[in-house]
């Protein structure tokens, strides 16, 4: 997909503190559109903390976050969906009683626009719209190869594919910017690698722009186009992938420093 | 139109049967199965036959094949036999440098490979390929990037197909008519235990031969669905799927991937369904499980209608009328039990179902009969295009093979090898006129036969009973040949044996076995007959046990030539057990060092001893050791 230098989400000195503890300290940087953007740092380092910013769950006491002309920070969580941002979870967080299909459905909620009484009568445009949202979820369902998990309750899945579940709910939000939170945690070899090619291929050939956090050092270096690195809540770098790897504050961060 | 005798001559005679879009295809997408009729399927084998010769496919020309079973590889098999070129399949778990022989060996000329996964296989093996022109995909996931002319697109060829259609009209037809029967329509390349791969040469007569003889016993009509999951490197899709779609105008029906199939079965309920005899004990297993987890009213009605359909297949089993009686019971039992079950195994329309591989023991395969799968064995191999020898309806044998099917032949010589005849006798192996020399015969009256390698007799009802590959067959003092394996399996038909070793070689009179006791089932059997024990070795050496081994034994000594049979046993005291050694972690015997280990207990067998001492060294999880020491007896026979 073609990368632009127009910021589709921009943070701007986010400050957040939980009681004393400050756990982002004037942290600033800018997604582009169409890119790859990794976020990295030691656990603890406000990671998480910062993406629950961005996608509205966290209220931060200071700066401003802005999607799209909109400022985040102001918007209420369940608004932010519509304006073009799903995320996914560290901690699967999915309907475990229901299928991996009603899942999915349910996630298309926000493009729903038939009133409840007609939606029940399933009759006419009503119908007509529930066919239109079921083959974009199919078309999820085939794009991230769950087809034999279609009926599959979500709760008695192996964790590998409850992840890609995960990820398909997000993708059904048919989203401009995708969060991934530690997307290949706990993953073996193999599954990591599919997930990592499921997220270049959202990337690509969906148009997706896509934040992710990640442990894996090889493999953000691999699919990131830039990357910035958070320690102690603080900005430490940003840049691509080379710079980052050559960084001394980076390796410091890392490796531990000699006091 | 003249009488066809080539798979795609049929194929037109098909397309032009139907004046109305009649479904030929179906596929799973997106949760929906597709139709496709048989002109939308005219369309697509004619513009890929016809972009294939475009880009140089010969009628000398092979065309490897390797990917899922969908409508783009029907079609392509289907057009590269169009163009008289021939396909050879692949497995798709096959790695690169398999690939590379049969590529190389089978001249290829082209590679049909589905998706990006064995794109990247093609690739790495390029600089090897020198005569492979085009390498052609159809799920085009994963290659939308790749700039790569070596690499085209199935749709693209089919594009070139259809700019030169205006040009040469009929020419699609033209080289349809070209063919004979005698031309090369698969080589199928034999997974060799030893050596290299060999390329089977099968022509469209021995495809369609194999594929009419075995619809004189079950018919195929253009109604029948047939789910296309066999591995397509294999024969048997060819020979029950693709063939008889063209033939017979079955429905062919697709998954929607490898992992559906179960699901997708349920769906489409097929006609004829066709697994192998694993998959058949798992269904059994399956279903048990299940059972077991079942509401009480579900399960006395299981328990209650079972016999009853016990009965029934008896009966049929020998063409007989079971009683007015059990008819209405087993009526009822249908629809309240079997029925259901046979809906949930994807069963309700099949007429008949199909095992190969291993001999299905009798108790499962009377349990199939018994819910009302009529389920039967066949045998074959891939130098007679698949399945030859059968059971034919009200004429089933659980312990043999079949028959011939109807006008195909079958002889088995003095050194008791187990010889195929008549016209789905392939043509040879490519390029390898040695080994074809090697293992076929031709009659004076012409009768062609491949020699199997495989051991057996003919039963006095004129059924096939096969014993073993012939080189692992042996021979006693007395000159008679016995298969060990052969023994040991028709053994473990019972349920209260577990594992067997049959002992005899060219030093000894008389074959003898050391027999493991399923210690689940015999315990069970025990507290049944009220009979006390404490341990497995204590168990193993009950006098009632022993007799309770020694039917089974008789039973199958029955079954065993005169001379061959099982003549002494023992009970071991304990099981044999991959920790030690005494077996391969996929449960196969360990001969040598069983034979070494329990030396004296088999000597015992032989020289008149009743009873004999063993010292066990045990040797615990935790790597600690001790001494067992306990006798065990001999039985006669």
């Amino acid at each position: 997909m073609e990368q632009t230098h127009d910021p589709i989400l921009s943070v701007e000195g986010v400050e957040l503190s939980f009681g004393a503890n400050r756990v982002l300290k004037n942290v600033s940087f800018n997604v582009h559109k169409g890119e790859i953007r990794a976020i990295i740092g030691p656990n603890g380092a406000g990671k998480t903390s910062l993406l629950n910013c961005m996608s509205g769950f966290y209220r931060p006491q200071g700066g401003r976050i802005m999607f799209d002309g909109n400022d985040v920070t102001t918007t209420a969580p369940h608004n932010i969906a519509s304006l073009g941002m799903a995320r996914t979870f560290q901690n699967i967080a999915l309907y475990t009683g229901l299928s991996t299909l009603d899942n999915l459905m349910a996630a298309r909620h926000i493009h729903m626009k038939q009133g409840t009484l007609a939606s029940m009568l399933y009759w006419g445009q009503a119908q007509r719209e529930e066919i239109r949202h079921r083959e974009v979820v199919e078309e999820i369902i085939d794009f991230l190869e769950i087809e034999q998990i279609r009926k599959a309750v979500v709760g008695a899945l192996p964790y590998g594919l409850r992840k890609r579940v995960e990820l398909g709910r997000a993708l059904a939000l048919e989203p401009d910017l995708l969060l991934l939170d530690e997307p290949m945690a706990g993953m073996n070899a193999e599954e990591k690698e599919d997930m990592a090619r499921f997220v270049l291929d959202i990337h690509e050939r969906r148009g997706i722009t896509v934040v992710l956090i990640e442990h894996d050092m090889g493999l953000v270096m691999d699919i990131s186009d830039r990357i910035v690195v958070i320690d102690f809540g603080e900005k430490i770098a940003d840049g691509t992938p080379n710079e980052i790897k050559v960084d001394e504050k980076v390796i410091a961060a890392y490796l531990g420093q000699e006091e | 139109m003249r009488q066809p005798e080539t798979l795609p001559q049929y194929f037109l005679q098909r397309v032009a049967m139907y004046d109305y879009p009649k479904e030929a295809i179906r596929q799973k997408e997106f949760g929906i199965w597709r139709t496709w009729s048989w002109q939308e399927s005219y369309d697509m084998v004619r513009a890929f036959a016809l972009g294939l010769m475009e880009l140089g496919l010969t009628r000398e020309g092979h065309v490897c094949s390797v990917g899922d079973n969908d409508r783009e590889y029907l079609w392509a098999v289907l057009g590269v036999q169009a163009s008289g070129a021939g396909v050879t399949g692949m497995f798709t778990d096959a790695i690169s440098s398999e690939m590379e022989y049969i590529i190389n060996h089978s001249d290829s000329s082209f590679v049909l490979a589905q998706d990006q996964e064995q794109c990247d296989k093609m690739l790495e093996i390029r600089d090897k390929l020198p005569k492979v022109r085009k390498v052609i995909y159809w799920d085009d996931r994963g290659l939308w990037n790749v700039e790569d002319d070596w690499l085209i697109s199935f749709d693209e060829v089919c594009e070139i197909g259809r700019s030169v259609l205006p040009n040469s009209p009929n020419k699609f037809e033209e080289e349809i008519w070209k063919s004979a029967k005698d031309d090369v329509a698969l080589i199928s390349y034999t997974s060799g235990t030893t050596g290299l791969p060999k390329g089977v040469m099968l022509s469209h007569e021995n495809l369609i031969e194999v594929v009419k003889r075995a619809a004189d016993l079950d018919p195929r009509y253009d109604t029948d669905n047939h789910l296309s999951f066999a591995p397509l490197g294999w024969i048997v899709e060819y020979a029950l799927g693709f063939a008889p779609h063209v033939i017979y105008g079955i429905i062919m029906n697709f998954p929607e991937e490898p992992e559906t199939v179960r699901e997708n079965i349920r769906e489409i309920a097929p006609e004829l369904l066709f697994y192998n005899a694993r998959l058949w004990d798992q269904l059994l297993g399956l279903v048990q499980v299940r059972m077991n987890d079942a509401t009480a009213l579900n399960r006395w009605l299981y328990k209650t209608f079972l016999p009853v359909g016990y009965r029934m297949a008896e009966a049929r089993f020998r063409g007989k009328t079971p009683g007015l009686g059990t008819q209405i019971a087993n009526a009822i039992g249908d629809m309240l039990v079997f029925r259901p079950l046979r809906d949930q195994l994807g069963m309700v329309n099949v007429r008949s179902a199909i095992t190969a591989g291993t001999v299905l023991s009798p108790d499962h395969m009377r349990w199939f009969h018994a819910i009302g799968v009529n389920l039967k064995q066949i045998y074959g191999s891939t130098e007679v295009c698949g399945g030859v020898i059968g059971h034919y309806d009200k004429d089933i044998k659980v312990a043999s093979v079949g028959k011939p099917f109807p006008g195909l032949k079958m002889r088995v010589t003095p050194q008791g090898e187990i010889h195929l005849g008549g016209p789905t006798v392939m043509k040879g192996y490519y390029k390898n006129p040695d080994k074809t020399a090697e293992d076929l015969a031709v009659d004076p009256d012409g009768t062609r036969w491949f020699k199997t390698g495989d051991a057996g007799y003919i039963d006095e009802d004129g059924h096939l009973i096969f014993q073993d590959r012939l080189k692992n067959m042996l021979r006693l003092e007395t000159g008679e040949s016995f298969s060990p394996q052969f023994i040991e399996g028709r053994l473990k038909f019972s349920p209260y044996i577990r594992d067997v070793m049959a002992i005899g070689d060219e030093t000894r009179d008389v074959v003898t076995a050391l027999i493991i006791i399923d210690f689940g089932n015999v315990s069970h059997w025990a507290e049944k007959q009220g009979l006390g024990f404490t341990t497995f070795t204590d168990l193993s050496q009950k006098s009632q046990v022993y007799e309770l081994i020694s039917e089974a034994v008789t039973e199958v000594n029955r079954t065993l030539d005169d001379g061959a049979e099982v003549r002494r046993f023992v009970l071991m005291h304990k099981e044999f057990d991959a920790d030690e050694a005494e077996m391969t972690r996929s449960r196969k015997l360990k001969r040598n060092v069983l034979a070494e280990k329990y030396g004296d207990i088999i000597e015992a067998m032989y020289d008149g001893s009743q009873e004999v001492n063993v010292k066990a060294l045990v040797v615990y999880q935790d790597g600690s050791e001790s001494v067992v020491e306990t006798d065990v007896r001999v039985m006669s026979v």
